[in-house]
């Protein structure tokens, strides 16, 4: 008679008390990463102790490059990158810090590219305040040092972060006229050029910020999408543009 | 409802979080492709600190569980759907911190994030303990 292996039955319930203790198990497995990882944890998310984005202090990137109003860089230069931006966007704070120094060092101050802000105001009252802000230090030929100064102090969305006072230390900081500065971002004159910027954004269809176009001498802008705001992925881009 | 019926239940679940994983792992290493919108918070959530663990970001953990279930899937055994259900309880179980974390500690709310904590990560353990729920063991012992 051929012999048949046989194997013992499961006692009754291991299956469920297999499951309990596998699920158990791992839940404690995650307890315990989740109570390690958050006493190893080493940065926090404190924005209360700001540092230049630019090398050399206040606004030092823009020194000695053409500014007129809402653009940097040489009048001649044969294509700009037009750059919408939400002052209190994070993301747009991570591409000051990373994208904009070499972009500024390897094509703004040769005079191959010319930049051009548009702001956008989005996300809330604090981007409006801002964008007025910077709209008027433009006729002080210092938006973009005022853009650079807002994004190193950026707080968190919408909590009135962008305060008088804050302006003004800035405004002492960057040299700006405070007075004229916060008359003039009351005024209609700053309200019209904010106005237009969103106007093109709507008109191009901006999903959101940042987002760039390249514009080769008064040809359409066309949109670009780095990757990454590392230099390359602009080289890339702008190398393209400056070849065509 | 069938094994077969649960079986591809969970894959189609599972392959649902590694496109949701995936796409924040991407935008977690191409900073590029995340933008702000009016829409939501993403990405004061994805630049937090909490976005990783031990240096690695919170969404590649994801994915990898997510393939990890795909793969005992595809083994379908007893000890596959139990680890499968082990494994999404304990997804359910970090994304129940990740939304405590959003809630009370970051303060901003991530849409992709939240489709994955509240949606696809409960769907997908319900469907595993169910799966690796054995029918009745008395019943089994005794016939």
């Amino acid at each position: 008679m051929p012999h048949v292996k046989q194997t013992a039955p499961p006692a009754p319930g291991s299956g469920r008390r297999n499951l309990v203790l596998a699920a158990g198990a791992a839940v404690l497995v995650v307890a315990a990463v989740v109570v390690a990882s958050l006493a190893f944890r080493g940065g926090d998310d404190d924005a209360s102790a700001p540092t230049t984005t630019t090398p050399g202090g206040a606004g030092a990137l823009f020194d000695g490059i053409p500014q007129e109003r809402a653009l940097l860089g040489s009048p001649d230069a044969p294509v700009t990158l037009i750059l919408f931006e939400d002052l209190q966007c994070p993301i747009c704070k991570q591409f000051a810090e990373e994208g904009l120094p070499g972009i500024v060092e390897e094509y703004v101050r040769p005079g191959k590219v010319r930049l051009r802000f548009a702001g956008l105001a989005f996300i809330g009252p604090d981007s409006e305040k801002a964008l007025l802000h910077v709209v008027a230090a433009g006729a002080q030929g210092k938006l973009w040092q005022l853009t650079d100064r807002l994004y190193v102090h950026q707080g968190g969305e919408n909590e009135g972060w962008v305060t008088d006072d804050l302006l003004g230390r800035l405004a002492g900081e960057l040299g700006l006229d405070h007075a004229k500065l916060a008359t003039d971002a009351d005024g209609q004159a700053v309200l019209q050029q904010a106005n237009a910027m969103a106007t093109e954004a709507e008109q191009r269809e901006v999903p959101g910020t940042p987002w760039f176009y390249v514009q080769v001498g008064d040809d359409e802008p066309y949109e670009v999408r780095p990757g990454s705001f590392a230099i390359d992925e602009f080289r890339e881009i702008l190398d393209d543009a400056l070849a065509g | 409802m069938s094994d077969r019926a649960l079986r591809a239940g969970v894959a189609v679940i599972a392959l649902a979080g590694v496109a949701v994983a995936g796409y924040l792992t991407y935008v977690h290493y191409r900073p590029g492709a995340l933008i702000c919108t009016s829409g939501g918070g993403c990405e004061t959530v994805q630049e937090s600190s909490y976005a990783e663990l031990f240096g690695v970001p919170v969404a590649l953990f994801g994915l990898g569980a997510y393939l990890l279930v795909l793969a005992l899937v595809v083994w379908d055994s007893e000890v596959a759907r139990n680890l499968a259900a082990a494994v999404a309880v304990a997804g359910l179980t970090f994304a129940g911190y990740l939304v405590v974390l959003q809630a009370f500690v970051i303060d901003a709310w991530c849409v992709w994030c939240l489709v994955n904590d509240l949606a696809i990560v409960p769907a997908l353990t319900a469907l595993t303990v169910v799966r690796a729920m054995p029918p009745d063991d008395d019943q089994v012992i005794g016939t």
